[in-house]
């Protein structure tokens, strides 16, 4: 019963032909912009990660003038920067997996059901969230060394969660309003328990916005710094942000292994984004469970 | 510090200075009285991380030497120093120090006063005796005796700033030699002043680097508080005759654009950029430079900061060693630290980190004789630099001035703002007064 | 909708019929659901509630104490607030506060929204501009704020090389280092960075509208307006709601941003209260720098507040 998406102008009616043509050149104009500004650092970065050290502070240029991949060498070889991604990876896939599955549950119950307390949870949960990260270091440092996790990968993935599972239990409440209800009972009528109602129709349907929820938490558990500084203390723990903060140990900043870090860790998540598309787009088509 | 590395040159490198150390350190030990140490028993030591990657190999290199011929297990972790507050703070919360840690003398003062480590009296004395004595200003601004009933820290290295300047555009102005007031730098600086290259690197933001507006301020007689260190007197009239200074120097465009707002990498970037003329650093752009830009690096060279009315001031920063009251093996730690002062290991660790000495006997060291200019000049730092806060009182007041960048903001008014000079400091004084009462 | 039994729905009849018919007939059905709710939320809500109550009520509680690393300190009723009240960069934090969360969450709705709509249509190459549109989001904060700070160098940062090379203008731009342009330099990089996130969530909003609605819309004769109006908002509105909130969130508690650009200068004016909270932790003095976070709660509460209030009406519509 449900389209694929929103295609609103494949069926512009023929007389609009010119406005069509001119609204679909506006279209990419606007893109091509947009993307060119978002470029902009990301390109500033990848050209400074092949430069050699004088060149970043003598000759700034809008490109290299002589190309080197030294400053990798120095990533890989000198720093191990192949440890911290894949710390980094442990981390955030289970931080994703036990932050979207915990979520979605919490998310489900509070937007299909009414019952007592159910808006002061959702309050709770926000509430939790204000807490700014620079004060909530020191209280959780104590109840990591105090639950054994301090130092640990365990320890990072539980800590992550404090601002993983209000993110998306919020975020998915919002997807799963827009699942008509209809569908869902429905189903149920058809023979589905909860549990099936949710995993087979909810789920599903909210996939686009299950799949945004991933990417966001993923990549929030990926980038983290502050607490992983803190939490963290062997060389072996560390994730790919630590290292990269490690690289600047004085007053004068490592521009080009820096920059080289970081393009390297973005690659990760320009994968998964790619992925996440995929399940964006896809989502839909598990919308055409009968209603 | 068991993970598999990579065998690069450096690492090797690094290795065998330090087995060179520890064998050149095997017959001395025996010398030394050491408490029987308990065999199989655990350190663990934070160092402090710095721009070397040799120095810091060379110090995990040897304290895990040290474990192995004791007996003990070893763990030695580098902190980057610029994230040891934080870390720092977390431990002592969830008491999960290690049993000895490098620190800067602001936090170690910070830690003593709410009794977190242990006195070292006995390891001080010992040092100092071994080793021709320590030099006055790092024994005076490290004496923790009055607020922790005993020395807490072991002073191993000295920072503080040079004046770097490009002596090739300098010396084509008919300067050669080095400004010795601020006037005379401010003069240095306008006749090579030619944006994009300006005169004056020095930072006005709220970094350290900052703060060496304090060191100016001070040297034309201004004073952050009085002699007891309880009432504030910024607002004078030599602070006045300071920012006139300042605000000279800025309506001549003598300071590169944007320094108001450098951040702790801003001055060196302008001066690799060849952007500075002149900047006050650690010394860590001279070595930056040595390896990237052979050519600045020849262009370069250092002195120490430059006078006022009042004289030089020009404050070290003592690095220091602790233990930690909650260290479950303090005998071996503070054997450890002892043994962290030998003078083979000190002598290569200098050679490639950039502090200062801090015994009498070092400084015939040949990592300071060696003909290094950035050596030379922080061995001239400790013997006639100021202790720091110097002609103030290093209280906690100051430090907490200092944190909060009090004297760079009341810059900050005049040239950003442009507030007239008196208003600018009836906010800093107000300001400043404020936080000493915090501490009364 | 009146006060249906849970679950909120008009409940077809057939509904209760079928479950009857299932034989499960200990509880009823409403106490059945309730308890399913419950249990249902009850693992978010442990674990958030164990690992933030505790920190959240510690940062409120030391908020009110002279408490410094090492030791305890105690009791001074409001007297962080008082010493904070007079200070000039408090003053100055507050209102850029503000400014930086009401300014960099406009654009940020304009701009994702914006590109969401426009990418929400059928084209080639959509999903090379979707990915391209949410790199930012990939690189790590801090080495994406150091990124725009050499942008925004006065000599030789990118952008007065872009302007001098594209003949626009040829003077030097000290972005960060003055009153007029540093709050806008740090905003338009704080856009740059968390755009992404109203953009994706925008999107995936967009991309569960069936298109038979608008399909319908059209026939009915409705202007691009009014489909965007009646169709499409409604149906984003929810996801809008949470994205303001939790953007809102960020952007007051973030840090990164400004002390990485300008450490909130120059002369205070881009000083935000995290950055405020930092300098007190430099000092170890966690009273007076929970103070400064705890001073910015209410704010952050009443958004809260207005936020879950709209949710709920949502519900109830």
């Amino acid at each position: 019963m449900i389209g694929r998406n929103a295609a609103r102008d494949d069926a512009a009616p023929p007389g609009a032909r010119g406005r069509w043509i001119a609204g679909r050149a506006l279209t990419y104009a606007v893109l091509l912009a947009a993307v060119a500004l978002v470029l902009l650092p990301i390109y500033w970065m990848a050209i400074t990660s092949l430069k050699l050290p004088r060149e970043i502070y003598r000759v700034p240029s809008l490109w290299p003038q002589t190309i080197t991949f030294n400053n990798y060498r120095i990533l890989f070889e000198d720093k191990d920067f192949v440890l911290a991604i894949r710390n980094s990876l442990i981390v955030s896939f289970a931080v994703t997996l036990i932050s979207v599955f915990i979520s979605s549950l919490a998310a489900y119950s509070m937007v299909r059901f009414r019952y007592r307390f159910r808006g002061l949870f959702g309050r709770v949960i926000l509430f939790a969230y204000l807490t700014p990260t620079s004060l909530l270091f020191i209280p959780l440092s104590i109840l990591m060394a105090r639950l054994g996790l301090g130092n640990s990968l365990h320890g990072l993935i539980l800590v992550y969660l404090t601002f993983s599972l209000p993110l998306s239990t919020w975020l998915l409440q919002g997807y799963f309003r827009s699942v008509p209800r209809e569908l869902e009972e429905q189903g149920m009528i058809d023979g589905l328990s909860r549990f099936g109602a949710l995993f087979r129709i909810v789920v599903p349907l909210s996939a686009p916005g299950i799949a945004a929820v991933s990417i966001f938490t993923f990549t929030g558990a990926w980038n983290e710094l502050l607490l992983a500084l803190v939490l963290i203390t062997s060389e072996s723990q560390r994730t790919a942000p630590l290292a990269l903060n490690y690289l600047i140990t004085s007053d004068v900043l490592p521009w080009g292994p820096l920059m080289a870090g970081a393009v390297v860790s973005s690659l990760p998540l320009m994968i998964l984004y790619f992925v996440a598309q995929h399940y964006m787009v896809q989502g839909m088509t598990a919308g055409s469970v009968k209603g | 510090m068991a993970e598999k590395h990579h065998w690069t040159r450096r690492r090797v490198l690094g290795t065998t200075m330090a087995g060179a150390a520890a064998a050149a350190l095997g017959g001395k030990r025996a010398a030394l009285a050491a408490p029987a140490l308990q065999k199989g028993s655990k350190v663990t030591f934070w160092g402090g991380l710095i721009f070397s990657d040799k120095a810091n190999k060379l110090l995990v290199d040897t304290v895990n030497k040290w474990g192995a011929d004791n007996g003990i297990q070893t763990e030695a972790v580098m902190i980057n120093q610029n994230e040891t507050v934080q870390k720092v703070s977390a431990a002592v919360a969830s008491n999960t120090m290690p049993d000895a840690l490098d620190l800067s003398l602001d936090l170690l003062l910070l830690l003593s006063r709410q009794g977190q480590f242990l006195p070292l009296d006995d390891v001080y004395d010992s040092i100092g005796k071994a080793q021709g004595g320590w030099y006055a200003p790092v024994a005076s601004s490290t004496d923790t005796s009055k607020i922790a009933g005993g020395r807490t820290g072991i002073p191993f290295g000295v920072s503080g700033n040079l004046l770097l300047r490009r002596d090739d555009l300098l010396s084509k102005a008919g300067f050669s030699k080095p400004p010795t007031t601020w006037e005379e730098l401010a003069q240095q600086a306008a006749a090579v002043n030619k944006p994009p290259l300006f005169g004056l690197g020095l930072a006005l933001s709220n970094v350290g680097d900052g703060n060496v507006q304090i060191s100016v301020m001070q040297s034309y007689g201004g004073r952050i508080a009085d002699d007891a260190g309880k009432t504030v007197t910024i607002k004078s009239d030599a602070t006045r005759e300071y920012l006139r200074w300042v605000k000279a120097a800025w309506d001549k465009k003598l300071f590169p654009p944007g320094n108001t707002t450098w951040d702790g990498a801003g001055d060196n970037q302008a001066y690799l950029a060849g952007q500075a003329a002149f900047i006050a650093n650690t010394g860590s752009v001279g070595i930056a430079a040595k390896s990237q830009d052979p050519e600045l690096y020849k262009a370069t060279l250092y002195s120490s900061l430059p006078g006022g009315p009042k004289g030089v001031v020009s404050p070290i920063a003592p690095q220091l060693r602790a233990v930690p009251k909650s260290s479950k093996n303090p005998d071996a730690a503070k054997a450890l630290i002892e043994h962290l002062a030998q003078p083979a290991f000190m002598n290569a660790y200098y050679e490639a980190a950039i502090y200062g000495p801090v015994l009498q006997d070092q400084a015939k060291f040949k990592a300071f004789t060696g003909g290094d200019p950035i050596l030379a000049g922080l061995l001239d730092l400790v013997q006639k630099g100021t202790a720091p806060a110097y002609p103030d009182v290093f209280n906690a007041g100051y430090a907490d001035m200092f944190n909060n960048f009090m004297i760079p903001k009341m810059v900050q008014r005049v040239v950003i703002d442009g507030w007239d000079l008196d208003k600018a400091m009836d906010e800093a004084q107000v300001g400043t007064q404020a936080i000493y009462d915090k501490y009364k | 909708m009146s006060q249906a039994p849970t679950p909120l729905t008009s409940r077809p009849a057939g509904l209760a019929a079928a479950r009857q018919a299932a034989g499960r007939r200990r509880w009823s059905a409403a106490t059945q659901d309730r308890v399913f709710a419950y249990a249902l939320v009850a693992p978010a809500l442990l674990l958030i509630l164990g690992l933030v109550a505790y920190p959240f009520f510690y940062a409120i509680y030391v908020s009110f104490t002279n408490r410094v690393v090492g030791n305890d300190g105690e009791w001074i009723g409001l007297g962080n607030f008082r010493y904070l009240a007079q200070s000039a960069a408090f003053s100055s934090a507050i209102w850029n506060t503000v400014i930086l969360v009401v300014a960099s969450d406009a654009l940020k709705l304009s701009i994702g929204l914006g590109l969401a709509l426009l990418v929400n249509q059928r084209f080639p190459a959509r999903g090379l501009f979707r990915s391209f549109l949410m790199l930012p989001w990939a690189m790590p904060a801090f080495v994406a704020y150091l990124t725009w700070r050499v942008l925004y160098q006065p000599i030789g940062g990118g952008l007065n090389l872009i302007l001098t090379g594209t003949g626009i203008y040829s003077g030097i731009i000290d972005w960060l280092g003055q009153r007029a342009t540093a709050m806008p330099a740090v905003i338009a990089a704080s856009v740059w960075r968390g755009f992404p996130f109203w953009f994706v969530s925008i999107l995936a909003a967009l991309q569960t509208i069936p298109a038979e609605l608008y399909e319908a819309a059209r026939i009915d004769g409705a202007t691009a307006w009014q489909r965007f109006r009646h169709v499409t908002f409604p149906a984003i509105r929810p996801v809008l709601i949470v994205v303001t909130l939790l953007s809102s969130i960020w952007t007051a508690n973030s840090f990164e941003s400004v002390w990485l650009l300008t450490q909130g200068g120059p002369s205070d004016a881009t000083m935000i209260f995290p950055v405020l909270a930092y300098y007190g932790m430099q000092t170890q003095r966690l009273g007076e720098a929970a103070a400064v976070s705890v001073a910015m709660l209410p704010v952050l509460a009443i958004l809260v507040l207005v936020a879950t209030a709209l949710m709920q009406k949502d519900d109830e519509a």
